[in-house]
């Protein structure tokens, strides 16, 4: 008990000052970007101040909940985690004035959860070496399952909830509607196929580099990692065929002094169609908001999740309520299978 | 080790060799012990009662009892992962050993000049983040990497040598973080030993080799003992580096401990791993001293 309140004392008092809230991010580029397209104004309009922290970290949510003492107002997070911990009532039910919000937005039902709305979008998608596959490159995932056509590493996210089932799934020929509920043995059948050709990641920059390297010339990525690095002149490129549409959500923990303050601003984004644009310019993300996506350039569109030219090779939303129920456990059939 | 150096110099007071007074000196404080107490208190509130807590958790966290551990013994991989990281942190100790004793040798002959500059290179490392460091190594010994593609220019080889991804990687990544901790206490010991024994058993008609292994190296083992003990314990514990340089293969457990608390959520099961890793270590460091005298050799007395 001892241990527990003394780590939850680092920020305490801070939350309950009048009018500020503290967000927490993954951090790096992306935070700042957010932060700056759409808390800075918001905050600048109402007279509240912004306080950040990153990166967002489950076990320091659970904590803080429990120990009664929490500093973080509106956190980033996978669906996943939301799903679960809003049942275990670690987070704040979402009041009426934020579901009617997001109605009015046209923000996908799919992506809304009890406790939590989507802040961005993104998807699982093939990135490849413009150098090493001048010529034709994989369209598909049983292209990108194809190692004698398409030789080569190739790069999976070591994390259950990294798409990389999805994938073996739809590489090894099952309707991108009858994903779920997973079959796990079919995958990783699928999976032993091209066992010694997989490298793992497990930050985004590795990402990149192992593409841009010609490391892994071909990686399940997410995609505005891979369209920043080719922006920067780095030989690597997207391919939308059959891309796995993700989001992240954000959420409001527990007794959060202001939560209030922090349910405002969740109304205030979601009708904020232009600081979800500007986001998207500048972090690479896609908007959540039906109306936002048009206010984007033309020219950043085709790479953004929840645009046509994107949608429309979707193999369709990372099913995150499957997620919730078997994280666990296939994290653990996941190690199992690595470590063989 | 200063509260054991005081303790054993309390137990060195002639008193009467019953219990009640063994203890009653055990816990006698005089002036100078006193100062260890801050160090105390600290270690008390930020290690003791923290370890207590991971202790209780992985008794209590979600339910009495032993499920966590046995839900350990349940998954091969737990026990595979956690004999791995015992497998390739000997393995670092014993290559940082083969590199740090000559090192540390060499510094004891280097003129001043060049002792501080052997010192400085020995440091520098641990001013620079091991993330940083890891990553750097990604960049210079992957397969497309700066020395691939340089021993390829250069027509020494027409694949590129797989290091990353292997224990090899693995070894290279670690040994160079472990190195400083080596080095420093094998020399600072080497420093303390009277060359003139070296010398002296010359004198006796002993070869210069038979001198320097019958003389130098026992003399310098409490420094090698220290050296071994800390590049070990310390090895057991990482996970990025190993994360980076290695291959799914090289898994080491604090990974594992790391995703159950952070992304399973599953603290109780996380604090048994923890307390499985804690224990083993201690088990081993037992059966070491059973055959190599550790007291004597790190603090120098028997």
């Amino acid at each position: 008990m001892l241990a527990l309140s003394l780590s939850a004392c680092g920020g305490a008092g801070t939350a309950s000052d009048e009018k500020s809230l503290t967000v927490t991010m993954w951090g790096g580029q992306a935070q700042s970007a957010h932060v700056a397209s759409y808390f800075t104004p918001w905050a600048a309009e109402s007279g509240v101040t912004i306080k950040e922290d990153s990166p967002t970290d489950y076990a320091k949510i659970e904590t803080q909940v429990n120990a009664g003492k929490v500093n973080w107002g509106v956190v980033e997070v996978e669906p996943n985690f939301a799903n679960t911990a809003c049942e275990k009532g670690l987070l704040e039910k979402l009041p009426q004035r934020v579901i009617d919000a997001a109605k009015a937005a046209g923000v996908p039902e799919a992506q809304m959860g009890e406790c939590a709305i989507p802040n961005l979008q993104y998807t699982f998608s093939i990135a490849y070496n413009t150098e090493v596959f001048a010529d034709k490159h994989p369209t598909n995932w049983a292209e990108f399952f194809d190692t004698k056509t398409f030789p080569g590493k190739r790069g999976f996210w070591k994390y259950a909830t990294g798409g990389l089932f999805e994938a073996a799934l739809l590489a090894d020929g099952v309707p991108a509607d009858k994903l779920y509920p997973l079959d796990l043995p079919r995958a990783f059948a699928k999976l032993d196929t091209i066992k010694k050709d997989i490298v793992w990641y497990d930050t985004g920059d590795q990402q990149t580099q192992l593409v841009a390297s010609g490391e892994a010339p071909l990686v399940q990525a997410w995609n505005g990692r891979i369209t920043k690095a080719a922006a920067e002149g780095q030989a690597v490129a997207n391919d939308y065929g059959q891309n796995l549409i993700s989001y992240d959500q954000v959420v409001i923990p527990k007794g959060y002094p202001n939560a209030e303050l922090a349910a405002d601003w969740m109304v205030w984004f979601l009708g904020n169609g232009q600081a979800q644009a500007d986001d998207a310019v500048a972090s690479g993300y896609g908007p959540v908001s039906s109306d936002a996506i048009g206010l984007v350039p033309e020219a950043d569109r085709k790479d953004l999740a929840g645009s046509e030219e994107v949608s429309k090779d979707s193999a369709g939303l990372i099913d995150y309520s499957y997620w919730a129920k078997n994280y666990d456990s296939v994290t653990e059939e996941l190690n199992n299978w690595i470590a063989k | 080790m200063s509260v054991a150096a005081g303790t054993r110099a309390a137990l060195r007071q002639p008193a009467p060799p019953s219990f009640a007074s063994k203890i009653k000196n055990f816990l006698r404080i005089d002036g100078w012990g006193a100062l260890v107490l801050p160090l105390l208190v600290f270690l008390i509130l930020v290690f003791i009662l923290p370890l207590f807590v991971m202790l209780q958790k992985s008794f209590t966290d979600p339910t009495f009892g032993w499920q966590n551990y046995t839900a350990i013994f349940a998954q091969s991989v737990y026990v595979k992962v956690l004999g791995n990281t015992f497998l390739t942190a000997a393995i670092v100790t014993a290559v940082t050993l083969l590199l740090a004793f000559p090192y540390a040798y060499l510094m004891t002959l280097a003129t001043p000049k060049w002792r501080t500059v052997m010192l400085v290179l020995v440091l520098v490392p641990f001013w620079t983040s091991i993330l940083v460091r890891s990553f750097a190594l990604v960049l210079l010994l992957r397969d497309t990497g700066v020395l691939n593609s340089l021993a390829q220019d250069a027509g020494l080889i027409a694949e590129p040598v797989t290091i990353i991804r292997t224990m090899s990687g693995v070894v290279i990544g670690m040994v160079q973080v472990a190195l400083p901790f080596a080095v420093l206490p094998i020399y600072a010991t080497m420093r303390t030993i009277d060359r003139r024994l070296l010398q002296a058993a010359e004198g006796l008609g002993d070869r210069p080799s038979g001198a320097f292994l019958r003389i130098f190296v026992p003399l310098s083992l409490p420094g090698v003992a220290a050296a071994i003990l800390l590049t070990f314990v310390q090895a057991l514990g990482y996970y990025i580096t190993p994360a980076l340089l290695g291959g799914p293969k090289n898994t080491m457990i604090g990974e594992l401990i790391v995703q159950q608390v952070s992304t399973v959520l599953r603290f109780g099961f996380a604090a048994a791993l923890a307390t499985m890793l804690l224990v083993t270590t201690f088990l081993l460091i037992g059966l070491a001293s059973k055959y190599f005298d550790l007291q004597k050799h790190l603090m120098g007395q028997s």
